[in-house]
């Protein structure tokens, strides 16, 4: 499993296809955590590790969404404390997390 | 040698900066200083950072928008503050946010040393209006065109440099 992660726009999606051409690559990750956790309700953990156990030679995309101040609505709470806790069990999982600053990827796992 | 630093908010970004310019040589040592000045809060900015400078031999050059038409000579040693403010006068003021990077690359090429000041401002997943997503999404590109074309790309992290691209330079 492989985690590229970074602010919006750093251009971590960019690296993740350059560095896996022709792999099926999840993409905008965190929406997919949204969309699991406020939609379906599913609880983050479980969530992360069924798709570790489902996937687990996937390449993974996100945002990094944690850095700023504790946003005002509680769904915005729930989304950000998801992506984080996701994206924990993901990094756990992968054998390289790499992290996007300016288009520059760093690798830190 | 063309230098990129970026960090969060009140990190030490400029602080180091300025450092660094100081090991580099005083002759034609510029200071673009891009921030517009509507409101106490900016004002003491803009003193806070002036007092900071001063006696650093820095020219200073007044800069909200068109970089390219800003009286900076050849052989310069350039210290650019910030492509945040920059991009933003750009945006919202009636300029073009496009010209930014062509004008990026030729006071590149025309100084003798260029260090350019932005801010990570990315990491925060809050969703804005169009038009604050659209500044962040052309930023992001600013910032990525500086780095490409740097020698250098530093986060400051709270006073402390890391090196995101080529090796630090001594400060």
């Amino acid at each position: 499993m492989k985690l590229y992660i970074g602010g919006a726009y750093q251009g971590q999606d960019e690296l993740a296809r350059q560095e896996n051409p022709d792999v099926q690559i999840f993409e905008r990750f965190h929406e997919t955590i949204r969309e699991a956790v406020l939609k379906k309700g599913e609880e983050a953990l479980a969530f992360a590790e069924q798709f570790c156990r489902e996937h687990p030679e996937a390449v993974v995309v996100s945002d990094e969404v944690g850095s700023g101040v504790v946003p005002m609505a509680a769904e915005d709470r729930t989304f950000r404390e998801a992506v984080g806790r996701v994206l924990c069990v993901i990094a756990r999982n992968a054998e390289q997390v790499s992290r996007c600053i300016c288009g520059i990827g760093v690798r830190i796992k | 040698m063309i230098v990129l630093v970026t960090g969060g908010s009140g990190c030490g970004k400029s602080t180091w900066a300025e450092k660094l310019i100081q090991t580099l040589p005083e002759e034609k040592r510029v200071y673009v200083a891009t921030m517009q000045v509507y409101d106490r809060e900016s004002e003491l900015r803009v003193e806070r950072h002036r007092k900071q400078r001063a006696d650093k031999g820095f020219r200073t050059v007044e800069c909200e928008k068109d970089l390219a038409g800003a009286p900076i000579e050849d052989g310069s040693t350039v210290l650019l503050e910030d492509l945040v403010n920059l991009t933003a006068n750009e945006m919202f003021d009636g300029g073009d946010p496009e010209r930014i990077a062509p004008a990026l690359r030729m006071l590149a090429a025309r100084s003798r040393h260029l260090v350019m000041v932005t801010n990570d401002l990315f990491s925060d997943g809050a969703e804005y209006s169009p038009s604050v997503q659209e500044y962040l999404r052309c930023l992001a590109e600013i910032n990525r065109q500086a780095a490409e074309m740097a020698d250098c790309v530093a986060e400051v992290v709270y006073s402390i440099p890391v090196s995101l691209k080529g090796e630090l330079p001594c400060v």
